[in-house]
């Protein structure tokens, strides 16, 4: 059904997606549990920070990612010296950059699951002793876990597009950085290629259909177990 | 010996609270005032939850400064906010988990609250009376050495929020924890505690033995008039409830004033006692104040009906109380 090329494409797109998710997830959870909370010192900054790829184009997202992780930016430099590690032109590289542009969808789900757990139960928790970090990870996690896998989820799902910023961080290998968008955009330069295109973009919309049922039923799932 | 003794200053919005008072060891404190007076607010200072100025002195050692979950306090919520991801029982586990140094078994207190069937239930599954108890429980098998509650029956109805009452009393009797109870009903103040702080527009007006507290003026004046009148201690009275509580409310609209021994009567309760003062009220009705051998009684009396027994101070006079009122 699928050709090697397709399968190919096809995990690549998945290989970035992983990776973009466990770079992403955490960092996520920690800026949306600090902007939940309200006493939060600088949240308009982090707020603004974390929002800034929705708002930027992908490609100068993708620019900037050069600058600062490339073989002569700073981090970049840092990270070949010391570890051998480079992520320009890496399969990586097109991890970070999709987890830099899907922050925002996956910090604006989990903010809004955390904002929804109520905040008297930390007061609770802390009255049996529960100190703050317990009071996150016995509490605050549980709680909003439903709305964390769904978000992460749909951020996985929406990963799997990511293209300006991909394609000027990570450029456009076959097998390496060849997501899904960009073999689409590949095939659609040469003369022909729209039946191959359409085939490829009815792949893009199995996938990002599936990803979004697929959260709504773990959301549910989860608040089932939770809340009954 | 004051196992608590607080000054708390703090201001939040128009309102200031400047409270300093103490709580005896071994004894249960009740915080009376009306709606609006800082009570909640006095309780959350005190347990970490909100900033406030001044000191906090539990059990000799200063706990001002320090972060709620190391302060020592326990704390029942009016409303039992009980975790609903975790069952019953993994609640209660919760709060022992926490408490390395607690002697309590978690079975033996799921026993005494008689929870034990509850605790593989969810607790959105459980009525308001058993939330409340587990509520308790898991405050208390934390092992605070103080421990504050907010109404915590505010949620029961009449005959529930007599028997939580009772549990209250139990568990204060079985596990010697000094506490420290939010209430606006008199009647659940005089029931639990002994001992009374008085808190009227964020500031202490007056503290003490509860009893003797409570009739002070300061206390009285906050009183709904309906609901003025004297603790007399449980064992001194006949009382229909016959609940085993500290202290029953005796209102004054309650007791009946008479000039001589009445004879065949239905009320169960007759306490001959002398006259110690006589007081107008707003409402032109006058308050008699008999001192007897179970402690000072109110009566309200009318005008006429003073002037018919010929009351005056010095004179004796017997108090009439039914059964059924107390």
């Amino acid at each position: 059904m699928l050709s090697p090329a397709e399968l190919e494409i096809l995990s690549t797109s998945f290989a970035v997606a992983w990776r973009a998710l466990i770079f992403s997830l955490p960092f996520a959870i920690a800026v949306a549990f600090l902007l939940s909370r309200p006493g939060t010192p600088g949240r308009l900054i982090l707020d603004g920070l974390a929002h800034l790829p929705l708002i930027l184009p992908p490609v100068l997202v993708g620019f900037l990612l050069l600058l600062i992780f490339g073989r002569r930016g700073p981090l970049g430099a840092l990270l070949g010296q010391w570890f051998g590690v480079h992520l320009a032109f890496t399969t990586a590289g097109a991890a970070l950059a999709t987890a830099v542009m899907s922050f925002p969808l996956l910090v604006r789900s989990i903010r809004l699951a955390f904002e929804a757990t109520d905040a008297r139960l930390f007061e609770a928790a802390a009255m049996l002793r529960a100190g703050p970090w317990d009071r996150f990870v016995s509490i605050a996690l549980p709680l909003a876990g439903p709305g964390i896998i769904a978000g992460a989820v749909t951020a996985f799902a929406a990963s799997m597009g990511e293209f300006g910023a991909v394609i000027t961080f990570a450029a456009n290998i076959p097998g390496q950085t060849q997501t899904l968008p960009l073999a689409i955009y590949t095939v659609l330069q040469e003369p022909g290629g729209e039946d191959e295109a359409l085939r490829l973009a009815v792949m893009s919309f199995a996938v990002a259909m599936l990803g979004l049922i697929a959260a709504e039923f773990l959301q549910r799932r989860a608040r089932k177990r939770l809340f009954g | 010996m004051n196992v608590l003794q607080a000054h708390l200053r703090l201001a939040q919005g128009g309102f200031v609270l400047d409270a300093q008072f103490e709580a005896p060891a071994n004894a249960i404190t009740a915080l009376f005032g009306p709606s609006g007076g800082g009570k909640t607010t006095l309780l959350s200072a005190l347990a970490g939850l909100k900033h406030s100025q001044g000191s906090i002195t539990l059990n000799e050692r200063d706990v001002g400064a320090i972060a709620a979950h190391q302060r020592g306090f326990g704390l029942v919520f009016q409303d039992a906010r009980l975790f609903p991801h975790l069952t019953t029982g993994q609640n209660l586990a919760y709060a022992r988990r926490r408490a390395p140094n607690s002697k309590l078994e978690l079975a033996d207190v799921a026993g005494f609250f008689d929870i034990a069937t509850l605790l593989d239930r969810p607790v959105r599954n459980l009525s308001g009376g058993e939330k409340s108890r587990v509520a308790l429980a898991r405050a208390l098998i934390c092992a605070p050495e103080f421990l504050l509650l907010d109404e915590p029956f505010a949620a029961l109805d009449g005959p529930r929020r007599r028997a939580f009452i009772q549990v209250l009393l139990a568990a204060h009797r079985k596990f010697q924890i000094p506490m420290l109870i939010v209430s606006h009903s008199i009647d659940d103040a005089a029931a639990l505690a002994s001992y009374l702080v008085v808190l009227n527009q964020g500031r202490v007006v007056a503290q003490g033995p509860f009893a003797e507290t409570a009739l002070s003026s300061s206390f009285q004046a906050l009183l709904d008039p309906r609901d003025i009148g004297t603790a007399l201690s449980s064992a001194a009275l006949r009382s229909a409830a016959q609940a085993d509580v500290q202290s029953l409310w005796l209102r004054a609209d309650h007791v009946l004033i008479a000039s001589e021994p009445p004879k065949k009567l239905s009320a169960r309760n007759i306490l001959e006692g002398r006259i110690t003062a006589i007081t107008w009220e707003a409402d032109l009705s006058l308050l008699v104040q008999l001192a007897t051998a179970a402690g000072p009684v109110l009566s309200r009396v009318t005008q006429e009906a003073a002037q018919d027994l010929e009351l005056q101070v010095k004179k004796t006079a017997w108090a009439v109380i039914k059964a059924h009122a107390v």
